[in-house]
């Protein structure tokens, strides 16, 4: 995954005042983590749901951070 | 309408006309958001110039040739890729034609994995009648989502390949795959985001996965976890490789548990890392240790298959 500049980073601060360099660590690490979870072998359902909750963190800190 | 399908770069000549291949393509159609089901016509159909010039940056980053770049380990190897490219805007939108979708939570465009390999054996170049790649990259003009990604390869288990250990682990850089390595590459794609992509995209599920190093916590072949950072990171094929401790050129923020290999540069960040944070331009950045020897190996393993 193409990381970001950190051009980007700093406008996503001063455009948002209640982002935090954590939000945008957090969610940076949730779209990574995604990229290593291997869709060709069976999820247990601990690790389906932890998927679930991973996926709606990461539109949380989306809406937070650019919407 | 426009069929083209050119063989870039013809690569080694082997008995059986298998050396490693890139599959550049025109992304046919977008997913969007992905995995709704809702097909439309990829943008970058209506800019073969741009496409091509898309595929050339491709093979530069690969042969070590953007301007000051850095990192050329690929460089030889790569000389005897067979990379072919594909421009086809006559194909209806579906799931079938459909390599990349645009994500709901980000503006990253992914790639459809599963559906590279079919699509791209329905093509055809002089003694080849269906093409397979090693790694291919789906070019999108998606006007939203304009950031990168890549899956790893997932090898033929099944199948030979190369024996070798990591940490004490026998894996094998196997020669085929199920699925290749692919890459959503956006047509404003620049500087080492290829070059990046492709680290991904050429290593393997299951046999040693090339990660993102820029952020905490995300375990792969190149990023471990731990404090204190040991002095050694790993050991493949008997070699030992040392830790990063300080993750030169960025630092470890306070509170990260994740460790790297050393780098070849120690004045720039690893390519796997944020590499827009080199401190001169990101062209400085080359790989880490292990990463560069990892893939090196399981480049030329596949290389090699008879």
């Amino acid at each position: 995954m193409e990381p970001i500049k950190p051009e980007k980073k700093a406008e996503i601060l001063r455009n948002r005042p209640n982002a935090t360099p954590e939000d945008i660590h957090e969610y940076e690490q949730l779209l990574a983590q995604r990229f290593t979870v291997n869709p060709f072998i069976q999820r247990s359902p601990e690790e389906s749901a932890a998927q679930q909750k991973r996926e709606a963190r990461l539109r949380e800190l989306h809406a937070k951070l650019f919407e | 309408m426009t069929l083209s399908v050119k063989i870039l770069q013809a690569g080694a000549t082997k008995p059986a006309n298998n050396p490693y291949t890139i599959c550049i393509m025109a992304n046919p159609c977008l997913e969007t958001p992905l995995q709704s089901g809702s097909f439309s016509r990829d943008p970058i159909l209506a800019s073969q110039g741009q496409f091509n010039a898309l595929a050339a940056y491709v093979i530069d980053s690969l042969l070590g040739k953007l301007p000051g770049q850095k990192e050329v380990a690929f460089a030889v190897p790569a000389t005897q890729f067979r990379i072919v490219s594909i421009f086809d805007d006559s194909l209806a939108s579906g799931d079938a034609t459909c390599l990349v979708g645009e994500d709901s939570s980000s503006n990253i465009v992914v790639p459809r994995q599963i559906k590279f390999g079919p699509l791209l054996a329905k093509y055809s170049i002089p003694g080849v009648t269906s093409l397979k790649a090693d790694v291919a990259f789906a070019v999108t003009g998606s006007i939203t989502h304009q950031r990168c990604s890549a899956w790893f390869t997932a090898d033929d288990d099944f199948g030979p390949g190369v024996q070798f250990t990591l940490d004490g682990a026998v894996l094998s850089h196997r020669y085929k795959n199920l699925h290749p390595g692919t890459v959503a590459l956006h047509v404003s794609a620049v500087s080492l985001v290829a070059l990046h992509e492709f680290g991904h995209a050429a290593s393997s599920w299951t046999n040693g996965s090339v990660v993102d190093l820029y952020v905490d916590n995300n375990p792969g072949l190149n990023n471990k976890q731990g404090r204190p950072i040991p002095a050694a990171f790993g050991v493949m094929d008997s070699v030992p490789y040392p830790s990063d401790p300080a993750r030169d050129g960025l630092g470890y923020p306070a509170g990260w548990t994740s460790y790297h290999a050393q780098l070849n540069n120690p004045a720039f960040p690893a390519v796997m890392d944020n590499f827009w944070q080199a401190s001169t331009q990101p062209e400085d950045c080359e790989h880490d240790r292990i990463t560069r020897q990892f893939l090196l190996d399981r480049i030329g393993a596949i290389m090699a298959r008879p």
